[in-house]
């Protein structure tokens, strides 16, 4: 028996039928839900939103051809800024990437059961999100062919090793370990969803349908015992991811912090980057589930509820990541280190400073916003303030990354950094590749976990005004039955 | 499968009617072979009567292997087949190797926590389910008591049973 | 199976509410005495030179005549007088002590931004840690008052005169940060922040007791938002002074060292120990026949957030450990230079008491259900942290003239036992469950 607190709203709103309101059922759950998923794939909407995508991946696919073809001298960097553009790309999209497995991890051990509306479409996100971030990496290798010289493996120049001091040994094991267990999370939490799907196919005669989902369902048949160990496995991978997406943008940031560089070397980076992360990722969720609920109409399934909770996130986090720009340069000046002190005045009052006040107004003054409940519930000032949020967290990696290099101990090294079109493209193709991803996961698999909004729905689809009616009906009730017994 | 099995298949459609209904039908020395559900029900597994798992161990294990590979194969890479001085540390500056033995600790786990879990529920690409009824996809929670495992009681009793318990439609009799 | 039948709001009425007994009072009276009677003994001990340390440390690494890195005491003042120890030790406690109750007001408060349902069956128990804050915070002041020069290098004058000998051009320049006036002003700023939101949110709790009607007033629980607001601007400022407040009274310490990174560890180490206590208090209360209805869901519950803040606490530590031993430079390594070199066997203790302990120990399940497995684990924890908090102020205060004596033992029993006292007399004088909580009935159901 679950019992939820009258206070708290319902997360599955009523379905509206004939002007009459009724309770959602598990049946309408699976309909609501499955419907996009059975429906031919010619929406207009779906197909050109899947073209443009697709012209993006185009465009960025000629400019990735140029990157690796002629090399890395069609982008802006020079002597002096060895990483710029990319290296700002990858963490913002490492970053985004952090929403999913925090949705489902972090918050399962939290027991939210908001979560359960979206963490689908976040986990789904995050991995294309890592996607596009290594994307990066192998761009910036110039020879992407080589790539497998990363991974420690013997080769024909002697036993020359990987060096497992670097950090970016390390991060070519977090990021892949990280896509590989959330790819696993995800995938797991979709096999009863598509043995949905598979068996409501082979009721309809779809042959085709039922035979790919019956692959992909892995003969799942909803046992109790099955479902008791998928429980625990799910519990047990949000135990080991919790502490797992932690450690990937914590070692992304120790690519910058171990090193000497003024600005970089900063102990304050891992948490402060983590939480960076899950401020952006929880903001493109919002920007893709506001859309996804639009055109979908799932608005009773992601309700304000959900986006007031993911707001509230994202002014914790907003506010986390605004202590650590102000900590960080409070200590630059306490340390009396003078370069540590120049480097942080350089980035707020040198050329850059334009990125740094963008990165100050979109990261810690626009999610402020979020303090007040209506703004909260404001489906427009969410979806404005999503894309806010992400453009400050580009313009932070952005003001970490140039402003620490551009001007070096040296100041006849000084230089600018100014991006070509060639970066400007892969950039896009970045987007094209995201987006594709994403519009084929929305089309061909069920956006929302339909299992779990069933788990949540008995307990959480009643209002407040119906609890209390009925609790204090049945307060009423045992009490007499009481009075009965003596 | 060498013959078929008889089974007579119950419809919930509460989970609430469900757990007592499994208690007072197992009550009855009725065994069951199986709930199908729609979604997770808790505590079904303990009113089954169901063993906790013991995946939490199995998945200290495998992240037990992934530490110890990680650190062998480090330790040997860097501090013996080809040690090299990296910024003035030594050999084997353990902090460095923290991250790497992490990363490999949570991967080899969650893989083999995941690996046993679908080899030991017999799920993988392409299994056949067998599904006893579709709607435990969608809202029922179907019950299904092998008669051949019953043999205390007969079929017109465990149908009485169950009808006693609160299922929403007439219980059917399933060869499988 | 506990959670599973239902329990009647009615049936709260068969809670015993807590009573602050003769025969507690005498048990601490107790305590008090032989913890002030080991402080006495303690100090005569010193004043006669015997354990006072400083022989078997070497000490050769610390720096001389600076206040970073240790060897603090050697800044000019001659011969090791044992009230600067003293000093030390009650600051080493006063910090540790207000981390606690610190922790207790965040919980609460956190507790309400999160809506969290669980925890409302216990909530009462760190409700009352705040009370604890004021006496911190007088002692915190009076040490700083009398003991200010010994324990903070920064406080000398002749620092910041550049005609001085004795002139350090470093400190010198934190000096519109660290002068006295200011570092006492934002001291009493702290508890005085603190503690009004802490009495306000305790206000709001008391005065939910009073309602008649549960049902009627979770239509518009009026006491709860007001406590959500409150509990906002706590965390807020929460968020800022536990990290100027870990620079001030920590950091400031060893004057030359910096880390970005501090004022988050010490609240990872404060937070931690603020959960093992309040999960130590519960249990023990459990034990005693209070908390008819807290299952072992609940210490459950606790346990994983030992189990999971202790994780917490090794990724600041390691991260911050890392990021410094990297990087090698002289004037961040001088830290744990210090600490690894003179203290070699705490500084390793600390990392196997405070994350392999409560890491393996609380794995299993069963460790986080069963009471006297998360007793242990408390304790530990505790323990632990208290070590960490030792090994933050004592290597830049006293140096090789530390360590873990009479005072320290007896020192730490006093202040156990008035926490103790402050908190069970707060407890005493409410319902022990805050039964009009709009979420109590999801705590009386908890079951996961």
């Amino acid at each position: 028996m679950q019992v939820t607190s009258p206070v708290r709203a319902p997360l599955v709103l009523k379905k509206e039928e004939n002007g009459q309101k009724r309770a959602t059922t598990y049946h309408d759950i699976t309909e609501d839900i499955c419907r996009q998923v059975e429906a031919p794939p010619t929406n207009p909407r779906w197909l050109l939103a899947m073209l443009l995508s697709l012209a993006a991946l185009g465009w960025g696919g000629y400019t990735l051809y140029r990157t690796w073809w002629f090399g890395l001298g069609e982008w802006g960097l020079n002597k002096t800024i060895g990483w710029a553009w990319d290296i700002t790309n990858f963490v913002w999209w490492v970053g985004i990437g952090h929403a999913g497995t925090l949705i489902s991890a972090i918050l399962l051990l939290f027991r939210q059961k908001w979560r359960t509306s979206i963490n689908r479409a976040a986990e789904a996100m995050t991995i294309f999100a890592v996607l596009c971030a290594g994307s990066f990496i192998l761009m910036h290798m110039g020879r992407a062919w080589m790539a497998y010289w990363a991974l420690p493996l013997p080769n024909t120049y002697g036993s020359l090793w990987v060096n497992f001091n670097s950090p970016l040994v390390w991060d070519v094991f977090a990021i892949s370990t990280y896509l590989t267990v959330s790819v696993v999370f995800w995938y797991i939490g979709l096999i009863p969803d598509l043995a949905t799907i598979r068996e409501r196919a082979i009721a309809r005669g779809d042959k085709i349908r039922a035979f790919v989902y019956g692959i992909l369902s892995f003969g799942w048949d909803g046992s109790a015992k099955t479902w008791a160990r998928y429980e625990e496995v799910a519990l047990i991978l949000a135990g080991l991811s919790t502490p797992l997406v932690l450690s990937v943008h914590t070692i992304v940031s120790m690519d910058f912090a171990t090193s000497l560089i003024p600005g970089w070397h900063t102990t304050i980076f891992p948490p402060y980057f983590v939480a960076g992360a899950i401020f952006s990722g929880f903001a493109m969720v919002l920007t893709l589930m506001l859309i996804t609920r639009h055109v979908f109409k799932l608005q009773a399934y992601i309700t304000l509820e959900h986006i007031e909770s993911m707001n509230k996130v994202i002014v914790l986090t907003g506010s986390i990541v605004g202590i650590a720009y102000l900590t960080e340069f409070f200590i630059a000046w306490y340390s009396g280190v003078e370069y540590e002190s120049y480097a942080f005045i350089n980035r707020a009052f040198g050329p850059y400073w334009w990125a740094y006040a963008a990165m100050m107004s979109c990261n810690v003054l626009s999610p402020q916003f979020f303090w007040f409940r209506s703004l909260r519930r404001n489906i427009y000032v969410t979806f404005i303030l999503s894309i806010v949020v992400n453009i400050g967290m580009w313009f932070e990696r952005f003001v970490i990354i140039v402003t620490s290099l551009h001007r070096d101990y040296l100041p006849s090294s000084w230089a600018m950094f100014y991006p070509t079109w060639v970066d400007l493209g892969d950039y896009i193709f970045t987007f094209g590749l995201f987006f594709t991803l994403f519009f084929l996961f929305a089309k061909f698999l069920p956006v929302i976990n339909m299992a779990e909004v069933k788990a949540v729905l008995k307990s959480t689809s009643q209002t407040t005004l119906e609890k209390v009616q009925a609790r204090s009906a049945e307060s009423v009730a045992s009490d007499t039955h009481q009075g009965d017994d003596k | 499968m060498a013959e078929t099995k008889k089974y007579i298949v119950g419809v919930f459609d509460d989970e609430d009617v469900l757990l007592p209904a499994v208690k007072k039908i197992r009550a009855e020395g009725v065994q069951i072979h199986d709930v199908y559900t729609p979604y997770p029900v808790h505590h079904l597994d303990t009113y089954l009567g169901y063993k906790r798992t013991r995946l939490g161990k199995a998945a200290f294990l495998f992240g037990a292997t992934g530490t110890t590979l990680a650190i062998t194969m480090i330790s040997y890479m860097l501090g013996f087949d080809w040690p090299m001085d990296i910024g003035g540390k030594d050999f084997l500056p353990a902090p460095n190797f923290v991250p790497v033995t992490f990363e490999s600790t949570v991967l080899i786990s969650a893989l083999g926590m995941v690996g046993t879990f679908l080899v030991s529920r017999g799920l993988g690409p392409g299994k056949k389910a067998t599904m006893f009824d579709p709607r435990s996809t969608d809202d029922k929670h179907v019950m299904a008591i092998n008669l051949d495992k019953n043999t205390k009681h007969s079929k017109e009793d465990i149908v009485a049973i169950l009808k006693q318990n609160g299922v929403t439609e007439e219980p059917k009799e399933v060869d499988l | 199976m506990a959670g599973d039948k239902h329990i009647a709001l009615s049936d709260l009425s068969q809670e015993k509410n807590f009573e602050f007994t003769p025969k507690l009072r005498k048990q601490l009276m107790t305590a008090i005495v032989v913890g002030a009677a080991l402080l006495i003994v303690g100090i005569i001990l010193w004043t006669q030179g015997i354990g006072l340390g400083g022989e078997h440390h070497g000490g050769g690494h610390a720096p001389e005549g600076h206040g970073a890195g240790g060897g603090g005491d050697e800044g000019g003042h001659g011969a090791f007088h044992w009230t600067k120890r003293l000093y030390a030790v009650l600051w080493h406690d006063s910090v540790f002590f207000t981390g606690i109750a610190l922790v207790g007001v965040f919980f609460v408060a956190f507790n309400y931004l999160a809506l969290s349902g669980w925890p409302t069956i216990i909530k009462r128990v760190p409700e009352t840690f705040g009370k604890f804050l004021p006496i911190t915070g007088v002692i915190l002041l009076a040490v700083f008052a009398l003991g200010g020069h010994d324990l903070f290098h920064w406080t000398h004058h002749e620092l910041f005169d550049p005609t001085s000998p004795k002139y350090d051009k470093i400190i010198a320049g934190k000096e519109g940060y660290l002068n006295t006036p200011f570092f006492v002003i934002r001291t009493v700023l702290y508890f005085v922040l603190w503690y009004v939101l802490y009495v306000l949110l305790r206000k709001m709790s008391l005065k939910e007791d009073e309602v008649n009607d549960f049902y009627a007033y979770t239509k518009n629980p009026v006491f709860h938002k007001k406590s959500g607001i409150y509990a906002a601007i706590f965390i807020v400022i929460f968020a800022i002074t536990t990290s100027t407040a870990a620079w001030d009274w920590v950091m400031s310490i060893d004057a030359h060292w910096f880390s970005t990174m501090f004022g988050w560890y010490t609240f990872a180490s404060w937070f931690v120990t603020g959960l093992a206590a309040m999960a130590l208090y519960v249990v023990v209360l459990k034990d005693h026949g209070y908390f008819k209805y807290v299952n072992e869901n609940h210490i459950h519950d606790l346990g994983k957030f030992i189990f999971a803040f202790s994780i917490f606490w090794t990724y600041i530590w390691f991260a911050q450990f890392l990021l410094i031993y990297y990087a090698n430079i002289p004037e961040e390594t001088v830290y744990f230079l210090h600490r690894m070199e003179d203290f070699k066997f705490l500084f390793f203790f600390n990392i196997i008491i405070n994350f392999a302990f409560p890491f393996l120990f609380l794995m299993p399940r069963a460790a986080k259900r069963k009471t006297l497995l998360v007793k242990i684990a408390a304790v530990g924890v505790i323990f632990g942290h208290w070590l960490d908090f030792y090994m933050m102020i004592m290597p830049g205060t006293v140096g090789k003239h530390s360590g873990i004596g009479l005072v320290e033992i007896g020192m730490v029993i006093l202040f156990i036992a008035g926490f103790i006292w402050v908190t069970a007399a707060a407890l005493a004088k409410a319902n022990i469950i805050p039964k009009n909580h709009p979420m109590i009935e999801e705590s009386l159901h908890h079951n996961i």
